[in-house]
């Protein structure tokens, strides 16, 4: 064991979203900082390996070798983004084992690299609200959060004006209005769809999706080498023009220009230490991961932003004699109300007409359409709680699509060139219950190559989810009806597991009683004062927005309390 | 700055400059020049060793490909090594199901053209070619659902091969590789399909 003689103010375990931010703003305050991460180094443009690649540069034009995928990245290519250009950002199965009950699959999709999952996430940033912060509090599922928008407004504006979030002012209670820089444009067909929803639905607005790309920087992003959004939309191999909010792109050139962070890659955490004399976090214990040799990093504040399942298994992975179940856990729900985003379901259809138009660019966004059942209520003939949005786009058939029609030879060649017509889709994003049996603990016998326990990951859909999912088909198949969408096919992916929408959350919620929650309202143990987790864990009900912008959020504003409280003398 | 394409290798950090600039990327000379020096190399070009189809196989596909995807005011599926593609996609990415799927649906293009014209596919003239490969899209008689399958599989591979060549996606159809910005235009102003994927 090598104990390390610094000492630093704080420690960060993660470096993506969260993880990024807490260095950003720790560091900023004066605090000398360690962000670990178990992953290799990733460096800001040298490391986009598959950036700039045209892809008949490609020697299989994207798709991957048939023996990687199997051996080691079987559950990892279920991921939409996963290719030959961003294989490198998705972990190694084998190295990264998990177990799961026979009957209930669950897609772990995992970011391991300095950068995190800030490299591949698909950037969409909304703003939660009351309705969401009140959710449990009115249906009883699950437990109150301990805050309100009131308590994160300035936040979120902090956040925002820094990562930098295209989009409207769009003026709708339930998803507030970010600071944002111009919005992507809709295509003609999105205008006249959006039009025909409008007048159709008083309850239903189709706006620009808000997302984390830069279309008119500040001095401050362009200070740090960010620059414009160029339109490429193959953001998940990097971008080398730092046009989207990344940790390399934005929150560590920040971090490091304080000159108070220290990074420490390949170090796996296996667990918090914890002094029962002071009742305080001491450091962590972390595992080489290349040569497994342990080593211990000491601070006054420990911040674990290691992803919503990997800062559990740490937490878990903690045991002392006060905390025999896993650090911070009194309350006895460490791991437990795991969720996910319901994905999979919705509607497409045909766009008759518009063959003179076109677009030019490929946008990193789509359209949206904001949650409009149970709003504040139960609606009269809705048999499930809560609500879901839709995101969509509109565009014209490419060679792509051809591929599935019949047809060979010169016309066809022809018809191709011409671009084909017009489709539209709508898909769900719906809340998933908080519910206490979805969870995760260690396994009794099972380890991975750096002895950590592994997870088991206990979940599956309720009864209330699926009926959501059933509406979300049903009603964006009527929606597309009354734009005047043709040859409208419903589906639902009953197969698709929970993890694979890639917004796991929970396990460590926050409240207001110590006794059924593991964080505070600043995201603070309840019983470990100088410990705090602010990613996904954190979260209370998972809404049913994007929600990396909320974790943002409550980063910089739990940093901001650690510092004052670390000052004040009470951590 | 609709149809610009990113040159390879060597050009690559100049042309990333040049088109940061065109795309009114406005930053210093220097910053630009860091820019453009840090822009990664492209990818080893080394995955082209293994092979599935033996030549006469390969032959054939490549024939196939060109029914397909034909030469006509722009190069066809031949000139734009759509069959070396396949060859090396099928050996590299494929199961074992799907590459016996392969070899076994050409056994069939070989097996129909003997019985009917008496001759190999590739001995056939052009009529008899298109017309056996329309008969094995619809599963026409004595074709089957595995054969039109296989027909799709093809095709797939066809058209991914050929419009995501140099040829197909900057010749035939129109390629940018930094668009700069997204925004609603006529067809007219590019006048033919986008090869990169939409929207």
């Amino acid at each position: 064991m090598t104990k390390t003689e610094q000492k630093f103010d704080a420690i960060v375990v993660g470096s993506g979203v969260s993880g990024g931010w807490a260095a950003k703003e720790l560091s900023e305050r004066g605090l000398k900082t360690l962000m670990v991460e178990r992953g290799p180094h990733v460096e800001h443009r040298k490391d986009y390996v598959g950036e700039g690649v045209a892809p008949w540069e490609m020697p299989f034009r994207g798709a991957v070798e048939f023996e990687r995928v199997q051996n080691e990245q079987a559950i990892q290519q279920q991921c939409y983004a996963y290719n030959d250009a961003t294989k490198q950002f998705f972990g190694n199965d084998r190295d990264l084992p998990y177990s799961i009950p026979e009957d209930k699959p669950f897609s772990w999709i995992r970011g391991n690299q300095l950068g995190g999952k800030s490299l591949t996430w698909h950037r969409q940033s909304y703003r939660l609200s009351d309705l969401e912060f009140t959710a449990n509090s009115r249906d009883d599922y699950g437990i109150d959060w301990p805050v309100r928008y009131a308590d994160l407004e300035d936040w979120y504006a902090y956040v925002e004006r820094f990562a930098g979030i295209s989009g409207n002012r769009d003026k709708i209670d339930i998803l507030p209005d970010s600071v944002s820089q111009p919005p992507y444009a809709m295509n003609a067909v999105e205008q006249a769809l959006k039009q025909r929803l409008e007048s159709r639905y008083q309850d239903r607005k189709m706006i620009i999706g808000r997302c984390a790309h830069l279309t008119e920087p500040t001095d401050e992003q362009k200070a740090l080498g960010r620059f414009r959004c160029m339109a490429r939309n193959e953001c998940q191999k990097g971008c080398s023009f730092g046009a989207y909010f990344s940790t390399q792109s934005a929150t560590l050139p920040a971090a490091l220009a304080t000159g108070n962070l220290s990074v420490a890659t390949d170090s796996v955490v296996h667990s918090v230490i914890y002094d029962e004399k002071t009742g305080r976090a001491t450091g962590i214990r972390v595992i080489d991961a290349n040569s497994l040799a342990q080593r211990e990093y000491h601070a006054d504040v420990v911040f674990l932003c290691a992803s919503t399942i990997g800062t559990t298994q740490i937490m878990l992975n903690s045991t002392s004699k006060t905390f025999p179940n896993g650090i911070a856990n009194s309350s006895g729900v460490l791991g437990h109300y795991l969720m996910d985003h319901l994905y999979g379901a919705g509607a497409h259809g045909r766009v008759p007409g518009f063959e003179d138009d076109y677009y030019h660019g490929r946008r990193p966004t789509g359209i949206y359409i904001p949650r409009f059942r149970n709003l504040y209520r139960q609606d009269e003939g809705v048999n499930f709680l809560r609500g879901y949005a839709f995101a969509g786009s509109a565009q014209r058939d490419e060679w792509g699509n051809f591929a599935h029609r019949d047809g060979f030879g010169k016309d066809f060649k022809q018809a191709i060139r011409q671009a084909g017509g017009w489709s539209f889709g709508l898909w769900g994003q719906g809340e998933m219950l908080p519910r206490y049996e979805n969870q995760i603990t260690l396994h009794p016998t099972k380890k991975d190559k750096w002895g950590m326990p592994q997870v088991h990951i206990d979940c599956s859909y309720s009864d209330n989810d699926n009926k959501m999912r059933e509406d979300m088909a049903e009603s964006a198949a009527e929606i597309l009806e009354a734009m005047g969408c043709v040859d409208i096919h419903k589906s639902i992916d009953w197969d698709r597991p929970p993890g694979l929408s890639i917004h796991e959350m929970g396990t460590a919620r926050m409240g207001r009683d110590p006794e059924t929650s593991v964080l505070n309202g600043y995201n603070q143990a309840h019983d470990v004062p100088n410990l705090f987790v602010t990613d996904g864990a954190c979260m209370t009900s998972n809404a049913w927005q994007n929600p990396s912008l909320t974790y943002m959020a409550l980063t910089a504003r739990a940093c901001a309390f650690a510092a004052e409280q670390l000052k004040r003398g009470n951590l | 700055m609709s149809q610009s394409t990113f040159p390879s290798n060597a050009n690559r950090r100049t042309a990333l400059k040049q088109l940061a600039l065109a795309c009114g990327v406005l930053l210093s000379g220097r910053s630009l020049d860091l820019l453009a020096a840090n822009i990664a190399l492209p990818q080893d070009q080394t995955r082209r060793q293994q092979r599935l189809l033996d030549e006469p196989q390969r032959t054939l596909v490549a024939q196939l490909g060109e029914l397909i995807i034909p030469t006509t005011d722009t190069p066809g599926a031949i000139a734009a090594g759509v069959h070396e593609f396949i060859d090396h996609q099928l050996a590299y990415c494929a199961s074992r199901d799907e590459q016996r799927a392969f070899l076994d649906g050409l056994r069939r293009v070989e097996q129909v053209a003997q019985r009917r014209h008496d001759q190999p596919f590739l001995a056939c003239d052009q009529d008899q070619q298109v017309a056996l490969l329309r008969a094995m899209e619809a599963a026409d008689e004595p074709f089957t659902g595995a054969d039109r399958a296989f027909f799709r599989q093809l095709k797939g591979l066809v058209l991914l091969g050929y419009y995501t060549s140099e040829v197909g996606a900057t010749q035939e159809l129109a390629y940018a590789a930094v668009p700069g910005d997204y925004r609603p235009i006529t067809f007219e102003e590019v006048g033919r399909a986008w090869s990169n994927r939409a929207p």
